[in-house]
């Protein structure tokens, strides 16, 4: 059974960002990158089905720039076998992912795509969707459980106010929430390994699908800044700020 | 005599509620008694002085109170001793890029003081785990060292100017910010680490300097503690390290249970070493790891791929004392050469094992700057007083241990009360005589944090 990874290169999430002066997105010069988390918590579960015996190859693959080669070599670190590279310059979208994705999945023919159900740059959640409807494979989002037995898949889902329990036949596409794993770090002997794992790399034309944004950014606003805290000398003194100012109590 | 500090604090700057006296009339150590009669909150260093001259006419006592962080008792007021808090002077003064100086009052948090550098482009690199609460003046007069000396040095290297209220009640402004100053004795750095013993700290040119580059955090694991030493003179002859720090197995298993933590490697090893460089070093961090795995001196080891990472690989070992707190352990925080640290902890561990087979010995520290934080753990059926007592029973045998090899008996925690009868295993007679001196001339009817140090 093979299992086939998307990863997204990301900003990484203790790097406090900044708005570009023109408003045309975040400023990435010089900021530390990584594997999506949602991402990583993917790759982890097809490590852990592999080393279960579940599965019996994992490839990661990402869609972006030339510079996403590196989070491919930490996925291979982590345990995946190889890794393929759709390489563009383009300010790629989930739409774009996810047609590019469809023309691997054509090739590889992977029985589990397991995504992160969102990335914390977009915060989108719409590729791993998105793929499933291109595709027409049966979907189990937000999974915080996952078996596989006798060729179907067997999802436990994050649903509001609850869980909820599905089963699907394969191929089938799930995206991952937080409560699904713990990653492992990246062991120093691993990554020394991952240096002569296989990487392939594709041009979305060589794969024949056009990956052009859709969607068009006006503006990237950041989020207000929040009033400095005051302190209050006695308790009269907040009860009257609570009742008057910030209007909280009655 | 309470009536004149009234006359000099306004009611909201002096407590004398149970609930106050207890908190500021201890630190970080649960271990002696807590009775001062009074905490006082100066604002500025002409109260500061006002009362320096009211002790000393009255025959009050003082304890200079920072952050209450410290491991010593340094801070803890036993015998009806007005508590000097500094917490209501902690505003930043100034800032002088050219000059590369923060002028601070002696109450700014540790870590208001980083925050406010990286607004400014710049960089104080004192860090410990406590910096969220501890104070400027309390680094200072413990000489406070952490996580960064081994690339940073201790409190000591940072402090530009320094101006102290003494037991006299004498204001000195020493070596006012200056770089070069070759004028005699400097009278800064014998404030520096002298633990509220001969004077207050009440304000403080701080040097900065730039941001580091974006770092990288691996954790080692190490089947025995000799190949730890190995491990860090061979990264130390490829790239420069920001911080090398260890803690032993047990030390792993509380920090993980108590914190929740994911474990940093497949296996369990005896020793880990964390240590943190320069991203643009990983390269050459990297080529150091295969060398030290080919010579067998590491089993295994984990690299962060992200700052998130390398933040809940910190966890790993900034966290452990914390965890410990809850099994009252007994602190000893020693210093030896580095080169003595292998067979020095040898020894140790066997004395401690044939003196007390029934007590957990968890080690950590700053392996990198030769210092090992030896905790010993309570065990359940004994109550406080008998475990401390029998720790300190066996202290003069480790004691004796650290004097033969020349080190130290309190490498960063200072000697307050906790170490203050062990003083002689680190200090020479001659040297204890000029240190008693010196306190005579600054502090003469002993008002200054009496009983502390000496
Ligand atoms: C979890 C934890 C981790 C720690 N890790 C480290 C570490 O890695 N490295 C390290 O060096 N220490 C460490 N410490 C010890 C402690 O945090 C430091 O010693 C710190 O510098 C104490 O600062 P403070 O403001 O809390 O001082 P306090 O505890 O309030 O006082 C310490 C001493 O300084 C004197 N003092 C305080 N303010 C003044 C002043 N204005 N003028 C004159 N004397 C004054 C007090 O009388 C006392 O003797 C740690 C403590 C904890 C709880």
């Amino acid at each position: 059974m093979k299992v086939l990874v998307p990863v997204k290169r990301v900003v990484d999430a203790n790097v406090k960002i900044r708005v570009k002066p023109d408003k045309s997105g975040v400023d990435l010069t010089n900021v530390k990158m990584t594997v999506n988390p949602f991402c990583e918590i993917a790759i982890e579960e097809a490590v852990r089905m592999k080393e279960a015996g579940t599965a019996t190859e994992v490839v990661a693959v990402a869609v972006g720039v030339s510079a996403c080669q590196e989070q491919l070599r930490t996925c291979l670190a982590l345990g995946a076998d190889r890794a393929v590279l759709i390489e563009t310059d383009v300010d790629i979208q989930p739409l774009g992912v996810a047609t590019a994705l469809k023309a691997l999945q054509e090739k590889e023919q992977a029985d589990i795509i397991l995504f992160g159900k969102q990335s914390i740059d977009g915060d989108n959640g719409q590729t791993g969707q998105m793929f499933a409807a291109l595709t027409g494979m049966p979907q189990g989002t937000f999974a915080s459980e996952v078996t596989i037995e006798n060729g179907k898949a067997y999802v436990t889902r994050e649903v509001d106010g609850g869980l909820q329990k599905i089963s699907t036949s394969l191929p089938v596409v799930i995206t991952t929430d937080l409560r699904l794993n713990e990653p492992r770090y990246a062991s120093l002997p691993n990554i020394m390994k991952a240096k002569k794992k296989q990487m392939d790399i594709f041009t979305p034309e060589e794969l024949g699908v056009d990956v052009t944004p859709t969607l068009e950014v006006l503006s990237v606003e950041p989020p207000p800044v929040r009033a400095a805290g005051i302190k209050v000398e006695s308790v009269e003194e907040l009860v009257d700020k609570l009742k008057n100012e910030a209007k909280v109590i009655p | 005599m309470s009536e004149s500090l009234d006359k000099l604090f306004s009611p909201t700057r002096i407590k004398r509620d149970a609930d106050a006296l207890a908190t500021w009339g201890c630190d970080w150590t649960r271990s002696f008694p807590v009775a001062p009669s009074a905490v006082v909150f100066p604002e500025t260093i002409e109260e500061v002085q006002a009362l320096v001259v009211l002790a000393n006419a009255e025959g009050l006592q003082l304890v200079p109170s920072g952050g209450r962080t410290g491991l010593s008792g340094g801070a803890v007021a036993s015998h009806g001793e007005v508590v000097v808090s500094f917490d209501r002077m902690n505003r930043i003064i100034g800032f002088a890029p050219a000059d590369r100086l923060v002028t601070c009052q002696a109450g700014v948090v540790t870590q208001t003081l980083q925050e406010f550098a990286e607004r400014q482009g710049y960089f104080y690199p004192v860090d410990f785990a406590s910096s969220g609460s501890s104070q400027l003046g309390g680094n200072i007069a413990t000489n406070a060292g952490g996580i960064r000396v081994i690339r940073y040095g201790m409190t000591r290297n940072w402090i530009a100017g320094l101006t102290v209220v003494t037991g006299t009640g004498e204001i000195l402004d020493c070596n006012q910010g200056l770089v070069k100053n070759a004028t005699g004795y400097d009278l800064r750095h014998l404030f520096i680490g002298s633990e509220g013993t001969l004077g207050f700290i009440v304000e403080a040119d701080v040097r900065l300097t730039r941001i580091p580059e974006p770092q990288r955090v691996m954790v080692l694991g190490f089947e025995e503690f000799r190949g730890i030493l190995k491990v860090l003179s061979h990264f130390q002859s490829r790239i420069e390290l920001s911080a090398f720090e260890f803690f032993s197995e047990l030390a792993l298993q509380k920090v993980t249970a108590h914190r929740k933590l994911q474990r940093p490697l497949a296996k369990s090893s005896p020793f880990y070493a964390l240590l943190e460089f320069d991203a643009s070093a990983v390269a050459d961090a990297s080529a150091a790891f295969e060398h030290t795995l080919g010579e067998g001196w590491v089993t295994d080891g984990v690299l962060s791929q992200s700052d998130a990472q390398a933040a809940s690989l910190w966890q790993l070992r900034e966290g452990i004392s914390e965890s410990l707190a809850p099994c009252s352990p007994y602190k000893n925080d020693l210093s030896v050469r580095i080169t003595e640290m292998p067979e020095f902890l040898d020894v140790v561990d066997e004395l401690m094992r044939a003196s007390y087979p029934d007590f957990e010995l968890v080690w950590y520290g700053h392996i990198g700057d030769g210092n090992l934080h030896l905790n010993i753990l309570k065990p359940d059926d004994l109550s406080i007083e008998e475990f401390y007592g029998r720790c300190r029973e066996i202290n003069p045998r480790l004691f004796e241990l650290v004097q033969e090899r020349r080190g130290s008996i309190s490498a960063e925690h200072g000697v307050g009360l906790l170490k203050k009868e062990f003083l002689e295993y680190s200090r020479s007679p001659a040297e204890l005589e000029i240190m008693r001196a010196l306190k005579s001339v600054l502090d003469p009817n002993g008002i200054m944090n009496p009983g502390k140090l000496l």
